[in-house]
This record gives C-alpha cells, sequence and structure tokens, in this order.
C-alpha cells in the first residue's frame, strides 16, 4: 500500500513512529476552499483535522466536489507545492486528472467524511513511506525559460538575442509552459531586480552626448558656476582658483540644466557634486510613482485562486508597491454564467445546471424555475410562494453566516470563523422551527460581532469606491443604495419585507448590513412558516420568452428565457458579481495589503456566478 | 559567581542550541531527503506559481517612524543607567531626565505635527 | 545543575504552551497534539525555496530560538534558579529579544517568495511600534528596583507587585510582548488571511519545527518576564516559589495566547500611530509618575 504522495524509504522503525505520528495529526488544504465544503454541508472543524492555509504546511488535500476546469491546474500546483509525504482525500470528485489517484475516497457527506478520514489515516500509517516513489509531474509545473527586455518587459522572445527597442541584451527568465506567465501586461509596469541596475546605465548612455550642448566658457569657479572667465584667475565670490569650464576639476559643470529637450525642469548644478548627476527623481522620472512621490521596484504577487479568505476560484494578481497595492488583475477560473446558446436542453437540466453554481444554488434554482415558470406561463400559489421564498432566505441567512466565517479567517478572529460556520452548517437544510430556535445564537453572534474590540478600526473607511460605479446587493445597499429585487416581491411584502439599507459605503457598512439582513431574514422565514426547495413544475411543450430576477445573497441576478417546445433554447444571465468584480481595481489602489485584501472580501464575490 | 563566566554559561547555552538544532536537522534528514520535482520548490503562491523574484527594493511606509525611534531609542539608552542609580540620586535626576525627556517629546510633537506619524 | 532544572521547565513549559496554541488557533485541545505534531514535522521533506538566500533562509529559525532561550536564561524562576543572574538581566533580556527581528527579517527575505518577504518587511514596522513601549516600562521597574538584574526586580515587589504600582507600564509592556512574540492581534508577520503564512510558509519539515519551537520559547520568556516585572515573580504565600512561577506564567502564556481568538487582526498604520502617540506618551507619563512616587513612597 504506497501513497500516491509517500516519500522514499522502507518503512521500518522510526520511520513507523513518524507514520503513525502523521495519522494522527492531519494537517489538510482543502480545495476549493472551506466556504466551499461548508456550503456542502461538510463539518470540517469537528472532526479533529488542522486545516491550513497553505499547501506548505499541509499534509492531505482534501478535494471537495470534482474539481472545476478551470482550477485543475491550480490544483495540480498546489498537490506539487505540498511536502511528501501527502495524501490526498476526494470527496465526491470522480477523476481528479492532473493529480495523483487519490488515496481515500468517500461519498460528498459529513459520514463520508468520516469514513474517508478513517480510512485516510489507515493508508497513510500503511503508506508514508515506500521503496518506490515517483515524481509527480503535470502540465501545469513545466518551466519554460523566455527571453525578456529589463527595460521593456513586454518584449517577449524565445531565443536570446537584442531587445529591439533599446538594443540591450535579452536576460532569462523562468515562466510557466502553460498559461501566461509572470508579467505579461505592459501597462503593469511591474519591475524586476534588474531594472534599477539598467536605468543608470541606459540613462548614462543616453546622456553621452549632452556633453557638447553645454555652454563653453572657458574658466569658471567650482563652487560658482555663474562666474565665467576668459583667463584663469580667482573666482570674486569665493576666492577659488578658477578651473577649466569642462570639469578638469570635477566639479561645477555649469549648463548642467541646458540640456535641450531632455528634461523638461532642468537641474540646478549641485556645488560640490559631479557633472552629470541626476538625482533620483531625475533617474526615475518617467517610471511610475508611488503616492509619496518615491520610485521603488514593484513586484507581482498572486492572491489566488486558493487564498484563505478570499473566495476560491478568484484569479487575484496584485501588484505590490511595498507593501501597497498599485495595482490589481482579478478574473475568475471557474466562471459559469455563460450560458450555452443555441442548443436546445430539458428545463430540468438547465435548472440543474444553473443550480450547479455552487454558493447560493438555492436561489439560482429558484431563478432559473421562475424564469422558466414565466416563460410557460404557469403561476403559483401563495403557499408554494411562500415556501420558496422562505427557501431563499434561509440561503442568505446561510450565505452571510459564511461570509462572516470567511471574514473571521481573513482577519484572524478565529472565534468568528469557527462560530459563524458552526451555525451555518445549523442553519443550511434547517426547517422553520429549527431556524427560529437558532435565532438565540445567531443574534448573540452577531451582537458579538458588531462590538469586537478592534471592529472598527479594522473596516471603517476600508473599501470605498465612486459614487458612479455599479454596485448591486449588500454592497450597493451598504451605501444607502436602493436596488433590491425583493422590493418588487409581492410575496415578500406580504411577509413584511422592508428594504435595509446602512449608509457608509464601506466594508463596515456592509458587515452591518449583511448582520442587518440575517436578522430579517430570520424573521421572513419566521412569518412564512413553511419553506421548500423551488421545484420546477411540469412545463408541458410550450414556446415562449421570460424573465425573472432574484435577490440572491450577493445582488439582484436576472435571468432571460427563451423556451420553444418545452425546451430551452435561449438564454441569458446577469449576475451581481460580474460587475462587482469591476469594482476591484477601485477598492485596491493605494491601499496597504491588508486592507485590500478585506475589501475585496468585503465585497462576497462568487467566482461561479461571473463570467469566465 | 562571576559575569565573565556567567557570559561564557549563555555562551555555551547559544552553542548548545545550534547543536541541538543541527541534531534535530540529522535526524530528518536520517528519515530522508527533500526530493526534487517540479514546481514543488517554487514559493507556495495559492496555487499559482509565482517564479519571479521578489528581491526588490521595498517600500516601506513607516521612515518617519523610524528616525523618531532611532531619537528614542538612544535616549533608553541613557535611561538605563539612570533608572538604577535613580533613587539615590533623589530629585535632581528627575528632573535632569524630565529635561531631556521633555525635550525628546518635544521632537516627537514636532514629528507629529508635521505629519511623521503617519502611513507614508 | 540548575541550567539543566530550567532548561526542563522551558521544554514543559514550551510543550504545555504548544498544546495551548492548538486550541487557541484550531479549537481543538489535545495532550499528545504537539508531540504527535512535532513527529510528523521531523518527518515531513524539508524543502528549500529555489534562487533562495541559504543562509539567511537556514539562520531565520535557529536564531529566533537562541534569542528565545537567551531571554529565558535571564528569568528567575524561584531564589537561586536562575540560569545566570547577570546584574543587568533586564537589559540582557531587551537585548536577546531584539534579534527576534533579525530572525524574522532573515526568515522573511530568505525564501525569495512575496508573501514571506511583506511579512519580513511587515514586522519590522510592527518592531518600530513595539520596541520603545517594552523599553520604557522596563525603566520604570528598574527605577522602582533600583537594579536591572532580575532577581532583584522581584524581591523588590515583596511589599506589592508592579502592576498595582504601576498599572500603566503593565498593560503598554503587555501589548508590547505581544506584538514581540507576533501574537494575534497583532500577528502581522504570520497573517493567515492576508499572507497564508508570511514568514512561517515557506519553512516545512525540521526547520518549521525549529521555528515554531523558537516562537515557544520567546512566548515563554515574554511570558516569564512580564511575570519578574509585574507579577512578582516567585512570591507568594504557601506554595512553593517554583510552583508560583509555574503557575503565573502558565497564566499569562494563556492569556496572551487566547486573547486574539476574538478579536480581528490590528492594521499596521494603526499599530504604528497608536503606539508612537498614544504608548509613547502614555510610557513617558508612566515614568514620571514612577518617578514622583519612588521618590516619595519607601516601598
Amino acid at each position: 500500500m504506497m501513497l500516491s504522495g509517500a516519500r522514499q524509504g522502507a518503512l521500518s522503525g522510526i520511520r513507523r513512529v513518524i507514520a503513525t505520528a502523521m495519522s494522527r495529526d492531519l494537517s489538510a488544504f482543502v480545495l476549493p476552499g472551506p466556504a466551499i465544503a461548508r456550503s456542502r454541508g461538510l463539518d470540517l472543524a469537528g472532526s479533529n483535522l488542522i486545516i491550513v492555509g497553505t499547501p506548505r504546511h499541509a499534509g492531505v488535500l482534501i478535494i471537495v466536489g470534482p474539481i472545476a476546469e478551470g482550477l485543475q491546474d491550480a490544483a495540480a500546483v498546489v498537490y506539487a507545492q505540498m511536502p511528501r509525504p501527502r495524501a490526498i482525500l476526494a470527496l465526491g470528485a470522480g477523476d481528479i486528472a492532473p493529480l495523483p489517484v487519490a488515496d481515500a475516497s468517500a461519498p460528498l457527506t459529513q459520514d463520508g467524511l468520516r469514513s474517508g478520514l478513517a480510512e485516510l489515516r489507515r493508508v497513510v500509517e500503511a503508506g508514508a513511506f515506500h521503496v518506490d516513489a515517483a515524481d509527480f509531474t503535470a502540465a501545469a509545473l513545466e518551466v519554460r525559460i523566455e527571453y525578456t527586455c529589463p527595460m521593456h518587459p513586454e518584449v517577449i522572445r524565445d531565443e536570446p538575442g537584442d531587445c529591439p527597442k533599446c538594443g540591450m541584451t535579452l536576460v532569462p527568465r523562468e515562466t510557466s509552459a502553460v498559461g501566461h506567465g509572470g508579467h505579461e501586461q505592459a501597462q503593469n509596469m511591474a519591475e524586476t531586480v534588474d531594472h534599477s541596475e539598467h536605468a543608470p546605465k541606459s540613462d548614462d548612455s543616453c546622456h553621452a552626448g549632452h556633453d557638447e550642448t553645454a555652454k563653453d566658457a572657458a574658466y569658471t569657479c567650482p563652487m560658482h558656476p555663474e562666474v565665467v572667465s576668459d583667463e584663469p584667475g580667482k573666482c570674486p565670490k569665493c576666492g577659488m582658483n578658477l578651473v577649466k569650464a569642462d570639469g578638469e576639476g570635477g566639479q561645477g559643470h555649469e549648463g548642467h540644466g541646458t540640456h535641450g529637450g531632455h528634461d523638461e525642469h532642468s537641474s540646478e548644478p549641485v556645488d560640490g557634486i559631479e557633472p552629470h548627476f541626476m538625482s533620483m527623481v531625475e533617474l526615475t522620472k518617467d517610471q511610475p510613482r508611488s503616492s509619496d512621490g518615491l520610485q521603488m521596484e514593484w513586484i507581482e504577487a498572486p492572491f489566488g485562486p486558493f487564498f484563505p479568505g478570499l473566495p476560491a476560484g478568484l484569479h487575484l494578481s496584485l501588484t505590490l508597491d511595498g507593501d501597497t497595492v498599485a495595482g490589481s488583475d482579478a478574473r475568475s477560473l471557474v466562471g459559469m454564467a455563460d450560458l450555452p446558446g443555441g442548443t436546445a436542453m430539458a428545463p430540468g437540466q438547465f435548472v440543474d445546471h444553473l443550480a450547479a453554481m455552487q454558493l447560493s444554488p438555492i436561489a439560482y434554482r429558484a431563478l432559473a424555475c421562475a424564469a422558466i415558470e414565466d416563460a410557460a406561463g404557469i403561476a403559483f400559489g401563495a403557499d408554494d410562494r411562500r415556501a420558496r421564498a422562505a427557501a431563499i432566505e434561509r440561503e442568505r441567512i446561510a450565505s452571510h453566516l459564511s461570509w462572516l466565517a470567511e471574514f473571521g479567517v481573513q482577519t484572524g478572529f478565529l472565534w468568528l470563523a469557527g462560530r459563524a460556520g458552526a451555525l451555518q452548517l445549523a442553519v443550511q437544510g434547517a426547517g422553520t422551527a429549527e431556524i427560529v430556535a437558532l435565532a438565540g445564537p445567531i443574534g448573540r453572534l452577531i451582537r458579538r460581532v458588531q462590538a469586537a474590540p478592534l471592529m472598527r478600526m479594522r473596516l471603517r473607511g476600508i473599501g470605498r469606491f465612486g459614487k458612479d460605479r455599479v454596485a448591486w446587493g449588500p454592497v450597493d445597499r451598504a451605501r444607502g443604495g436602493g436596488s433590491d429585487a425583493r422590493s418588487d416581491d409581492a410575496t415578500l411584502k406580504e411577509l413584511g419585507f422592508g428594504i435595509r439599507v446602512r449608509n457608509g459605503g464601506d466594508a463596515l457598512a456592509r458587515m452591518m448590513l449583511r448582520c442587518d439582513e440575517i436578522d430579517q431574514s430570520i424573521g421572513l422565514i419566521a412569518t412564512a412558516g413553511t419553506l421548500a426547495a423551488p421545484m420546477l413544475a411540469d412545463v408541458g411543450v410550450v414556446s415562449g420568452e421570460g424573465a425573472a430576477s432574484i435577490e440572491t445573497p450577493r445582488g439582484a441576478a436576472r435571468l432571460t428565457v427563451t423556451l420553444t417546445d418545452g425546451k430551452v433554447t435561449g438564454a441569458e444571465l446577469e449576475t451581481p458579481s460580474t460587475a462587482h468584480l469591476a469594482l476591484i481595481d477601485d477598492l485596491t489602489r493605494q491601499r496597504e495589503l491588508g486592507d485590500a485584501l478585506v475589501a475585496v472580501g468585503s465585497l462576497d464575490l462568487s467566482p461561479w456566478e461571473m463570467r469566465g | 559567581m562571576s559575569e565573565l563566566s556567567q557570559y561564557a554559561i549563555l555562551f555555551g547555552l547559544s552553542i548548545g542550541v545550534f547543536g541541538f538544532v543541527i541534531s534535530l536537522y540529522a535526524f530528518a534528514r536520517a528519515i530522508g531527503r527533500a526530493r526534487a520535482e517540479p514546481g514543488k520548490d517554487v514559493p507556495a503562491t495559492a496555487g499559482t506559481l509565482s517564479r519571479d523574484p521578489v528581491w526588490v527594493r521595498y517600500h516601506a511606509r513607516y521612515a518617519g517612524y523610524a528616525l523618531l525611534f532611532l531619537a528614542f531609542d538612544m535616549e533608553m539608552a541613557f535611561m538605563y543607567p539612570w533608572a538604577v542609580v535613580y533613587r539615590e540620586e533623589g530629585l535632581i535626576a528627575l528632573l535632569d531626565m524630565g529635561v531631556f525627556l521633555a525635550i525628546l517629546f518635544l521632537g516627537l510633537l514636532y514629528g507629529w505635527s508635521q505629519g511623521a506619524l503617519r502611513r507614508q | 545543575m540548575t541550567v539543566a532544572i530550567v532548561l526542563l521547565s522551558l521544554a514543559l513549559g514550551a510543550y504545555l504552551l504548544a498544546v495551548i496554541e492548538r486550541w487557541a488557533v484550531h479549537g481543538h485541545l489535545s495532550l499528545t497534539g504537539p508531540a504527535w505534531a512535532a513527529l510528523a514535522l521531523l518527518g515531513r521533506e524539508s524543502v528549500l525555496a529555489r534562487k533562495s538566500d541559504r543562509l539567511f533562509f537556514e539562520i531565520g529559525p535557529v536564531l529566533l530560538l537562541v534569542a528565545g532561550l537567551l531571554a529565558v536564561a535571564v528569568i528567575p524562576l524561584a531564589p537561586g534558579l536562575i540560569i545566570s543572574d547577570l546584574a543587568t538581566g533586564a537589559l540582557f533580556l531587551n537585548a536577546a529579544l531584539a534579534y527576534v527581528l533579525v530572525a524574522l527579517i532573515m526568515a522573511g527575505w530568505g525564501p525569495n517568495g512575496a508573501y514571506a518577504m511583506i511579512a519580513g518587511w511587515r514586522f519590522l514596522g510592527q518592531f518600530i511600534a513595539y520596541a520603545m513601549l517594552i523599553v520604557m516600562p522596563i525603566t520604570a521597574v528598574a527605577m522602582r528596583a533600583e537594579s536591572l538584574s532580575t532577581v532583584q526586580i522581584v524581591t523588590s515587589q515583596a511589599q506589592l507587585w508592579n502592576v498595582i504600582y504601576q498599572p500603566i507600564g503593565f498593560v503598554l509592556f503587555v501589548v508590547a510582548a505581544m506584538g514581540l512574540a507576533w501574537l494575534p492581534p497583532l500577528d502581522l508577520p504570520d497573517a493567515t488571511g492576508e499572507l497564508a503564512g508570511g514568514v512561517e510558509a515557506d519553512y516545512t519539515g525540521a526547520r518549521l519545527a525549529v521555528l515554531r519551537l523558537g516562537r515557544m520559547t520567546i512566548i515563554l520568556a515574554l511570558a516569564g518576564a512580564t511575570v519578574t516585572f509585574y507579577l512578582g515573580g516567585w512570591l507568594g504565600p504557601w506554595l512553593p516559589p517554583w510552583a508560583w512561577s509555574a503557575i503565573k506564567i502558565m497564566l499569562v502564556a494563556a492569556a496572551m495566547l487566547g486573547v486574539g481568538r476574538y478579536m480581528p487582526r490590528i492594521r499596521e498604520a494603526r499599530y504604528l500611530a497608536l503606539s508612537w502617540k498614544l504608548g509613547i506618551s502614555l510610557a513617558l507619563a508612566n515614568i514620571f509618575i514612577v518617578g514622583v512616587i519612588a521618590l516619595v513612597v519607601p516601598l
């Protein structure tokens, strides 16, 4: 029996003890993320696992559900970066290529988790060391050498040579063989280490021709360059001997500031300093500056797709100037919002396809059902509508609690991470009576979060964006906006819905608003009294167009479907996270890294519902 | 016990720690060496391989604080011996150091007013 | 002989701290957990990051452990039970703990990884915030005790513990100590949610074990320092002195480890601003107040 990630060696003596130790102390990295695991009903915290945020500290890779296509490369990278011995536990994951075969598999339920972990412990104890251990390779890990110019990062060639723009020798750089390399956007302005060494050199070469343009006087004073004379003598101001004007004394090169069109703001000759001296400010004149006027090198650091605290599947790449964000690039690797057009799909299949968006499946199922029912002209009784609305509200509570848990992970507020996660698991799948019973603990959690020390300091003023930007859902309502798809819903009005709004427009307001909404949703569910997951009624063979809009926990989602002979032939989906993705640049610009990440987290993005 | 022998013990303790750590590493090495695989030695960055070097000039935003820290650190070096003889010396000691501290504190207030005490 | 006893108590204390830390961070309390974890860590591969600064990468964790041990060496557990009773013990403590900064910067720079490097430099900012607030309260304590020797500082509290005599200094020292040991909410270099492990992120296997052991030692040293400077060291009725030391140090360390669970991480800019604006002013006021009281009251 051998782990796919076993260490080389015979399992004897001390190694046996160590293998036992490893099976007792499992540290797990969850793919795609603990939030997804919770939304599928898995209670990872209760099962004596240590959940870690970086693959380097993990011994087990727990895969929850099938790996999305866009995440396969990242999963291979994560697995490759785990130190051996490493194991894989696949819960309902099926084929997990490019990873090796899972060491333990189980269905995606809490019981499956328990049995899978037990099996995994046995496998680890028996197979952590093995005489045959093979390397793990994947296409995503291959290295390719490319050649780039230090001054012009957009110039990339496959062979060594010279830069076509400035003639410098291209330097080799490692990059991934698949996907895109490190810096590919020319406007990213990220600079590598070599840049600072080359900048003065190239500028010197640019200045090589500047001597000739200097004013040509015979003798001048080293301390007072404005004193010129045709013969040698003494300076009338300070009494020093006059020197030849072409810098023989090495000082006082006057006319340094009259170099044609090179600098618009000429530099005054600085006494006692060498000619051709350019201060750092001048050298770096045309290069991007930080907010305090200095120009330093920037690095580009990825913060996704499996970053703890950020939504899984979001590829966020920040250009960092020290610990300040100078630029950002965000996209989703798992976007499912582009619906297949043209091919006919059975309505049930269409609803399932939409509900396969992890994170708020019930809201999307309700959206699909509502749109198809609208197209088919079916209407529901009040009870059914209430039950459906209550199901969506229950999902809202679970989603906001999940956001609170992720927020807790992100800010190091570990009690919140644990408690909110546990309450989310309790709410998901609960009936109305249980939810009303949970109102007490949830209320206590909310009050404690809102009153936590340092919370206001952590969140106030972070995550503001311009008034003209489009936003939905809690992000919009937290800045006083009034968009809520539930305002037009008669069923919810009967249940006593009134839009909740906060002013502030920052992460604090968003957190408070989500807490308000949790309270409100509990109240709505209590009033509704019944709760049922949305079910698609039998549509029959009809044709028509329908539209619906549902307030998902992240904002209003709009769907239009076209039915032809009982099959869905066209659909268009607009989701809130797609609009919010565009806000990331605003939110993070010139922010400290921690603040930027909290701001991105406060948007409560779902990369699954973005366009990918 | 003389001071020198005490420092000798401390020095011996440090050497002992080095020895302990080396023996731990030797133990770990006896279990096996790290296997070199593609992608494993790239610093872990949340699922994306980032091979670019990060040894660049870091733009520290706390430069103002750092300068004031230097001044105060020098002050603290003087305060240690002062604190030990303080009670003997009495009120004079308090006034002497009070003047020194007040001057430095004024420096702090000046820096504060000029915006040194903020994120640059 | 005393060296051996103190080192054994240190090992035991560090183990108990590891148990407490596991509870504080992960929520399960298990007495054998750290033992299994240590064995598992030693058996895991120790990956060396590519193009890293090998010297810094290796020295970082070791220096942390050395700094912690040297700091523990001047903490008195009972009259006579101290590894080295230096006449300048408090100053030496401060000097040894200054190497924590060097170690973390090395650990940050070494691996040539984005998260680690940012974490290392952020710790430098944190250092600038806490450094003065560790030193100034110690000065006030030394003023009362008329000595920098840790043993003298404890005996000077025979009538009244410093926590009551100089409460401002106590609060400042404890918060600064949490900054030094990068305990939450001041755990900027180690931030899981912001930097996925930060300085610890690129260490695996035996090196990570040494890093964590170093951190436990430092937390123990700081708890010991708090108890020595403010909570009366080994003083107390009924129980033998070493028992009092052990109880007090463990309680303080558990409090330091546990409190961060209940609040979010502080922002670096706010930490620096609060330390230098509010903190230094309070620390100077503390010195002044203690100076006046020490002259007036013969305690």
